[in-house]
């Protein structure tokens, strides 16, 4: 069964002459284990997409189903617990609590859905994701790539079938982006969660398994990478994007 | 611990700076409402405890409405009535003693309270526990019993005398027992026989007083109420009425001085109110995440709610403790102050379970109401809020319904103010208040323009950018400018009220005063129930070479339509040359002569006003004699009368009808060429047989009346410092969180090339546009306070003409700039010292 299934998703802001169109029919299966990168130009609606599967934002029409479940059926406070508990985040701004420390922050989602083990848990993925040494570190203590590392241990320490990720390096080095990239690419692989990531940068698209285009609304093309550096790139390039 | 605890925990703790700003907001008005609560129940207890001091078993006391004497006769009703088991006559009056001049010692006794009582029954009502010497009994002449503790004070024991003023000048008692009971400070009793009482205060066979005793079980309310069908109207039962007035003062203080407190929680509300929507502004993300990563609605509002009952205990813990600090050294200052004035002992400072009710209901209360607006606001923060990169706060303008609806709460409040009526000019002036607050938002913008063109002259480059810095967010600027104006405004309504006392008093003596000499009882205030003047005293005055003209006053009370009016006796031919009235028109002094034809009365405006009198019109009194119809003479003022419901009328009417034939009050003019320095020894010759009467030159009596206040005073500043904190801190916190909101665009300021002092003089430009709205109305709704409290005063026996405080407003206005400097000082500071590449990353 698809972790992720939209059908015919379209989400239309304002109305008569201020009618915007961000989302166009859209269609998109996301498989377990799979690492999606999602590309386009700004507009396109891959925030929106994102926002839509995450369950932050509603659709004007059209279904949108996590690991079985249809999110335009559910209550607020039954997607903000579907949110807790089957999809992590990881922000481009990292949004890490500035006064709480590296295990607060990526226990957070465990604490609010009351888990005794939260801090255990959390420790367990900051050492996965290679901090296990800055475990009592403040986020202004941390570089921005061990901000984003701690966003993905977040994101992680629930267990969810879902991470989403927006624009996750665009606000890294080069250096440590690649890095927080080869991560997401490890916790589709390794760890077996879905991965759907919106990104500008075709280098880093190219650690995704497959990529999604979108232009003006709509999935233009959906193509497999084989890992090539290059790979995301020439896809944009056959698809007329760059 | 819930993640609401931790998370708000540490939001305060990672914020230590404004966590200690918004805490003491709530800080300050704990501490007023406290403080000052602690400060007035022992004030009133001393007060109180003088005036109902009358020991033993007294279940009731009859006395007249009209503080008149009366004939026996009521004493055999009352001993009539069923269930009492002993009635006793008596008279009660204080009789000051001689002070040397320009006394105030604290502790010395002023005065006594000479109670005549009949040695047969009085010992069934009364206890007299003997410790040396002898009781009073049946045929005693001047002799007296007293406590021990008080002969000491006075140096007296067995055997020896003390000297009584009387209407006939003096007469002396000898000590034939002491009694073992304690004094209370200004409550000093002496025991003397029934008959030389009567005889000390020229009463005749009439007494004051009737004291009772109930059998045991009976009911007392019924008892009471079948005294008061027996004695009929024109006598009260159970009250003593005496001094009342001041107490009534006392009472005004205390709601003059919560309404302070509460108006100084209200500017921490507000306060709070930005700190939490600035927080909720600047926490958006944090909350856009939470709500995307799965916290629920309620968590967040909890969570900020949660905050802010960290805070509101907090500052309502601290508050308590410096309120019982500022009580005990408020008391401490001020007893030495009351002591003097009123000869009462004042206690330590008394806190009731009602004051600490009060001071943690609403200082935990006013924080969590006004943190639950941006809380809820907070609530609504979606998950995509998280997404966003933050961007410079900017905010519409909108003018909305809450705006019109402070318009209309303008109207009315003016409608209010336009009435006069006491109840409605306060109800108003509160209203003005929340109207404002709900206008601010919108007139913020207007009024900064207007403003900041004046701000702009000094501060010509950097005007215009904090001009737009303050408009961006009307919202915030209008919370600050509420917060100040709430401040400013109790200083002013003190300020009006002092002044008011103040020029009240001191234009009494200048405009309704001509005379050269005053005799006057020892303490004006007191001079209700003292011990008159028989006509000798003038008499010997007029008779003193050099002396001109000799005017007196004689006061009665009577009651017209059931409603109490005070009756002021004048010699219709004497009183012009030493005083005068300020006519209403078309009255002239031809009234005066007509009062001296028959049973006519001037009326002062303020009864003529409420009764709606007419020139020629008849009014029925009731008179001690019955009623009496008088008709209106004229209209017109003195000033020592002019907000308290008074008629005049010829000293002639009043001994006929009231029985009042002694003088409370004597003036007198010197005659032209004469020479000062041996009339004043003639005129103090005379005076020393009169103990109660103290003799003043006007200029005298008007510098002994300043150096009171001027003593008084000091109290008032302390009070008015304590007042004008919450304001100031309400700019320091707005300054100090809009330039935390803005590092960046600080940052950026000096990146394109402003200048640390451009920055700093930016934040100062800002600073001082709040504060000059927030004077503008901080000084007319304050003026408006004051002028509520003054009428409210007035109304309930404290007659003071309303005085606008000058001083003050100029006062307020260099402190409501000076606040702004001073509050622009650190942030503006920390503004120009930020760091260009740090304040451009700043998150």
């Amino acid at each position: 069964m698809a972790i992720v299934e939209t059908k015919a998703l379209r989400k239309v802001y304002g109305e008569g002459n201020a009618e915007v169109r961000a989302l166009d029919d859209v269609d998109l299966s996301v498989e377990p284990g799979e690492f999606v990168a999602v590309m386009g130009p700004s507009g396109c609606g891959k925030s929106t997409l994102l926002n839509m599967i995450g369950g932050l934002d509603r659709p004007t029409s059209g279904g949108v189903s996590i690991d079985g479940t249809d999110l335009t059926a559910l209550t607020d406070d039954k997607l903000t617990e579907l949110r807790r508990r089957r999809i992590g985040f990881v922000f481009q701004f990292f949004n890490l609590i500035p006064v709480l420390d590296a295990v607060e922050n990526a226990a957070l989602p465990l604490t609010l859905d009351g888990d005794p083990k939260a801090r255990d848990k959390a420790r367990t993925w900051l050492e996965k994701v290679g901090l296990g040494d800055r475990l009592k570190n403040r986020p202004d203590q941390l570089s921005g790539g061990q901000q984003q590392r701690v966003t993905i241990a977040r994101a992680l320490s629930t267990e969810p079938a879902l991470v989403l990720a927006d624009e996750p390096t665009g606000n890294l080095d080069s250096k440590s982006a690649t890095e927080v990239a080869g991560l997401l690419r490890q916790v589709a692989t390794d760890w077996g969660r879905s991965v759907l990531m919106v990104t500008h940068d075709p280098r880093i698209a190219a650690y995704a398994g497959r990529l999604v285009l979108m232009k003006d609304s709509r999935i233009v093309d959906d193509v497999k990478l084989d890992g090539h550096p290059d790979a995301a790139r020439e896809a944009m390039e056959r698809a007329g994007l760059l | 611990m819930s993640v609401q605890f931790t998370l708000a925990w540490r939001y305060l703790k990672g914020r230590g700076l404004r966590t200690l700003l918004t805490t003491l907001a709530v800080v300050f008005g704990v501490t007023l409402i406290f403080g000052l609560n602690g400060i007035l129940p022992p004030l009133i207890n001393a007060f109180t405890r003088n005036l109902l001091s009358t020991a033993g078993k007294i279940d009731v006391s009859v006395t007249s409405s009209f503080s008149e004497p009366f004939s026996n006769t009521v004493l055999d009703e009352v001993a009539r009535v069923s269930g009492v088991a002993v009635a006793t006559p008596e008279v009660q009056r204080i009789a000051p003693l001689p002070q040397p001049s320009g006394a105030t010692a604290a502790n010395a006794v002023a005065q006594l309270n000479v109670i005549g009582v009949d040695p047969g029954t009085a010992g069934r009502v009364r206890d007299f526990p003997i410790v040396a010497g002898r009781a009073l009994s049946t045929g005693d002449g001047n002799v007296t019993v007293l406590a021990s503790d008080l002969a000491a004070k006075l140096g007296v024991g067995v055997g020896g005398t003390i000297d009584l003023p009387s209407s006939v000048g003096s007469t002396r008692f000898t000590v034939v027992g002491l009694l073992s009971t304690a004094t209370l400070p200004g409550a000093e009793q002496i025991f003397v026989p029934l008959a030389s009482a009567q005889t000390l205060f020229a009463l005749g066979q009439r007494v004051n007083a009737v004291e009772a005793s109930f059998l045991p079980g009976v009911d007392r309310a019924a008892v009471e109420s079948a005294i008061r069908a027996a004695v009929g109207p024109g006598y009260q039962i159970g009250g003593l009425s005496t001094n009342s007035s001041l107490l009534a003062s006392l009472q005004v203080s205390t709601f003059a001085f919560n309404m302070f407190g509460i108006f100084a929680l209200a500017t921490g509300g507000f306060i709070i109110l930005n700190s939490f929507r600035t927080v909720v502004a600047e926490r958006r993300r944090d909350v856009g995440m939470l709500r995307a990563i799965g916290a629920t609605r309620g968590t967040i509002v909890g969570m900020f709610l949660v905050e802010s009952v960290f805070q509101g205990i907090l500052g309502t813990a601290i508050g308590i403790v410096a309120g019982w600090a500022m009580a005990a050294g408020g008391l401490a200052a001020l007893s030495p102050i009351y002591e003097s004035i009123v000869h009462v002992k004042v206690g330590g400072p008394e806190f009731s379970a009602g004051t600490w009710a009060m001071a943690i209901v609403l200082g935990v209360g006013v924080t969590i109401l006004a943190a639950i607006v941006p809380a809820r606001a907070a609530g609504r923060v979606t998950p995509m809020d998280a997404m966003r990169p933050q961007l410079g706060e900017v905010y519409e303008r909108r003018i909305g319904t809450r705006a019109w609806i402070g318009v209309g709460l303008v109207v009315v409040s003016v409608f209010c103010l336009a009435t006069r009526q006491p109840g409605l000019v306060g109800l108003g002036a509160v209203v003005f208040l929340i109207a404002i607050a709900l206008v601010a938002p919108a007139v913020v913008t207007p009024l900064s323009d207007a403003f900041g063109s004046v701000i702009e002259l000094v501060f010509s480059e950097e005007g215009g950018i904090a001009r737009s810095n303050l408009q961006r967010n009307p919202g915030r600027s209008a919370i600050t400018v509420t917060a100040v104006m709430l401040g400013l405004a109790s200083i002013v309504a003190m300020l009006a009220v002092v002044t008011s006392i103040f020029a009240g008093f001191i234009g009494y003596i200048d405009k309704s005063l001509s005379a050269d000499y005053m005799f006057i009882p020892q303490s004006i205030i007191l001079a209700q129930g003292n011990v008159a003047a028989g006509p000798r005293l003038a008499e010997e005055v007029k008779h003193a070479p050099g002396i001109g003209a000799v005017g007196t006053l004689r006061i009665a009370h009577g009651k017209v339509a059931g409603a109490e009016v005070q009756i002021i006796g004048i010699d219709p031919k004497a009183y012009p040359l030493v005083a005068h009235f300020e006519w209403n028109t078309p009255s002239t002094d031809q009234a005066l002569t007509q009062l001296s034809s028959g049973r006519w009365v001037i009326a002062n405006g303020l009864y003529a006003s409420q009764n709606n009198l007419m020139l020629g019109q008849a009014i029925t009194i009731d008179t001690p004699n019955g009623p009496r119809v008088y008709h209106v003479a004229g209209v017109g003022n003195d000033y020592l009368n002019a907000k308290l419901a008074t008629i005049y009328t010829s000293q002639d009417n009043l001994a006929r009808d009231f029985n009042v034939t002694s003088d409370v009050l004597i003036m007198a003019n010197r005659t032209p060429g004469s020479d000062p320095v041996l009339l004043r020894k003639k005129l103090d010759a005379i005076v020393t047989q009169y103990p109660a009467f103290r003799l003043y030159a006007a200029a005298e009596w008007r510098d002994s009346q300043l150096a009171i206040f001027n003593q008084t005073y000091v109290v008032f500043y302390v009070l008015i410092a304590a007042l004008a904190l919450p304001s100031l801190l309400a700019l320091v916190n707005t300054l100090a969180i809009s330039v935390l909101s803005r590092t960046r665009e600080i940052g950026m300021l000096r990146a394109v090339g402003s200048t640390r002092r451009q920055v700093r003089r930016m934040i100062m430009a800002e600073s001082l546009l709040l504060s000059v709205i927030g004077i503008v109305f901080g000084i007319v709704s304050g003026l408006w306070l004051g002028y509520a409290l003054v009428l409210a005063m007035s109304s309930i026996g404290w007659p003071m003409p309303y005085f606008v405080p000058w001083d003050g407003i100029i006062a307020t206005i260099v402190i409501g700039l000076g606040f702004g400097v001073l509050a622009a000082l650190v942030p503006a500071r920390n503004a120009a010292r930020m760091n260009v590449v740090d304040a451009l990353h700043f998150e």
